[in-house]
């Protein structure tokens, strides 16, 4: 027994090891460089410690990145809203069994695996008006062809609609998932009480949902600070700074601007409220649940 | 009796209706951009669009020329070997996570699922300045680590939890014949696990093939990913629509016809595991 258990650990500490030198130390060195006002620009604030803590005083008062939470906040809410309740409905429509529905399944993950880049490529496509045909077609109904991406008011709404239809495949399989394993009978029994469809739905299938709900709410918000091709193609964070998330805010205060201190400090934010999520996740889930 | 029978029919031609719209919506805006790279870019953006046209190669045939070609050869060599060193690594770690008790699985579980959902720009700055002073950066084996950052912890959790479907029975009859652990892993579990690994492999692969962010911010010109690439057809003067869908269209294809092939998978690779699907 000794022996095997030390032929589990030389298995095990070779990826151990990569795995803190390639995430652990990257952490530390983040965080490092977060207390530091590091510009490439100038060689002098490399390891310049002297007042560690400027960055994350000067945050609350840099009126743009609370703009980049408000539109985080924002693009966030409203893109995962839409991927509940697009994927809850798509997934209720899905839910039967039948050879048809089970191949159309199939096709509906197209939109979630495609690469960020495509994704943003193809909404690019559709939003631009010189080749919009979904503006020719507002066009032949009589309605305004807006510039959808120039447009502050409608440039983030742009970035939301591509959002949800890049991930509602997502929420759509995770329903799907967790409905197909739901008991048959407290369905039954309500139908038998006179229980209508809507009320079917209202009163045992959405309680019997919630954790799957939860669970996928969660996941699709730690995932929609990530928006980052879609926002760099489509709008590149305006007009203005319209849709400039947090993220992207990020990006440009390091690799537009070279102030990388400021934008490490930026990420530990951001890394911070990754790290809740994550853990209210396996702390409400545990590390496996079945949705099959 | 009937009349419910007329009822439940109706309401099945009904969900059908509906589902085969919400389809067609669904794929309407891939295939609107992959019509577009068969088009010249006149033809691109005349409204209305014309349903039956001439199509040409053309597009393809100019991204083959050009410097696309190079990086469609980057973005394939870098993630195949990431994929490689990540299973190589990965896959030992994962069996003996499944099968030791080591009993801190959940602060493990932690660790990975923070990794796997830490916003990218969190590891491109420490990554960018430890590449710069190693001269890493625009190198395809800088770009190979970075993706072990997901990669890895990937391959570990996702085949965890394949080696937990695999009966111990099979092993421990095989243990009391008196073979060791590792002959244990290589000749009983291994040869169990196609499926697994081939799953596991195809996700490190499209995630890698994916990434736009790190490709971006860590090469300029000599590690050129595809990716990256297709951001050089869009100009001052104007966007090269036909370019732009063909290769487009062209970084999308692998990645859909092996998505098809694991999407009963899916939902377990995306949660990084946490997640049985």
């Amino acid at each position: 027994m000794r022996r095997r258990e030390r032929v589990f650990v030389v298995l095990l500490s070779p990826a151990l090891i990569v795995l803190a030198l390639v995430t652990l130390a990257p952490f530390a060195f983040l965080l490092l460089t977060s207390l530091t006002p590091l510009n490439l620009a100038k060689p002098a604030t490399w390891w310049d410690f002297h007042r560690p803590l400027a960055n994350f005083v000067d945050l609350p008062a840099d009126g743009r990145f609370l703009n980049s939470l408000g539109v985080q906040l924002r693009l966030s809410a409203f893109t995962v809203l839409g991927q509940l309740l697009l994927g809850l409905g798509a997934a209720l429509l899905l839910n039967r069994r039948s050879r048809v529905l089970e191949a159309i399944r199939a096709l509906f993950i197209i939109p979630m695996v495609l690469p960020p880049i495509v994704v943003a490529i193809i909404w690019k496509v559709l939003f631009t008006p010189d080749i919009s045909v979904l503006n020719w077609i507002l066009g032949l109904a009589h309605l305004p062809q807006p510039a959808w991406l120039a447009e502050p008011r409608l440039a983030l709404p742009a970035i939301v609609v591509a959002d949800v239809w890049e991930w509602f495949p997502f929420t759509l399989l995770m329903l799907l998932a967790a409905l197909q394993m739901m008991p048959a009978e407290p369905i039954e029994a309500a139908r038998i009480d006179g229980a209508g469809t809507w009320q079917v739905f209202r009163h045992v299938v959405l309680p019997l949902l919630r954790p799957a709900i939860v669970v996928t709410v969660l996941f699709r918000l730690i995932e929609s600070v990530k928006a980052f091709p879609l926002i760099f193609i489509m709008t590149g964070g305006g007009p203005g700074t319209v849709t400039e998330a947090t993220n992207y805010y990020a990006f440009l205060q390091g690799f537009t601007y070279s102030l990388l201190g400021f934008s490490a400090a930026i990420s530990v934010v951001v890394l911070a409220g990754t790290f809740l999520l994550s853990y209210v996740i396996v702390r409400w889930v545990g590390t496996r649940v079945d949705v099959e | 009796m009937s009349s419910e029978g007329n009822r439940r029919r109706r309401g099945r031609a009904l969900s059908f209706g509906v589902s085969a719209v919400l389809l067609a919506a669904t794929l309407f805006p891939v295939l609107w951009l992959a019509q577009i790279s068969l088009k010249t870019d006149v033809e691109a953006m005349r409204m209305p669009p014309a349903i039956f046209f001439v199509p040409t190669l053309d597009n393809y045939a100019a991204i083959f020329q050009g410097r696309f070609a190079r990086s469609f050869l980057n973005s394939l060599v870098v993630s195949i070997s990431t994929t490689l060193i990540g299973m190589l690594l990965g896959v030992p770690a994962a069996y003996a996570l499944s099968r030791a008790s080591f009993g801190r699985s959940q602060r493990l579980a932690l660790w990975v699922l923070t990794t796997r959902m830490a916003p990218p720009i969190a590891f491109a700055i420490p990554f960018f300045l430890a590449y710069r002073w190693l001269g890493l950066i625009d190198t395809l084996s800088g770009l190979l680590i970075i993706y072990l950052t997901f990669n890895l912890s990937l391959v570990m959790w996702m085949m965890r939890t394949f080696f937990d479907g695999i009966p111990r029975s099979l092993e421990e009859a095989a243990a009391i014949d008196g073979a060791g652990p590792l002959q244990v892993f290589r000749r009983i579990t291994l040869p169990l696990s196609g499926p697994g690994l081939a799953t596991t492999a195809i996700f490190c692969f499209v995630f890698a093939w994916n990434d736009f962010f790190y490709a971006l911010v860590l090469t300029r010109s000599r590690a050129l990913m595809a990716p990256v690439a297709i951001v050089n057809f869009m100009n001052y003067e104007g966007w090269e629509w036909g370019k732009i869908g063909a290769a487009a269209t062209m970084i999308m294809l692998p990645v859909v016809l092996f998505a098809l092939a694991v999407r009963r998978y899916l939902i377990r690779g995306l949660t990084a595991g946490a997640l049985k699907g």
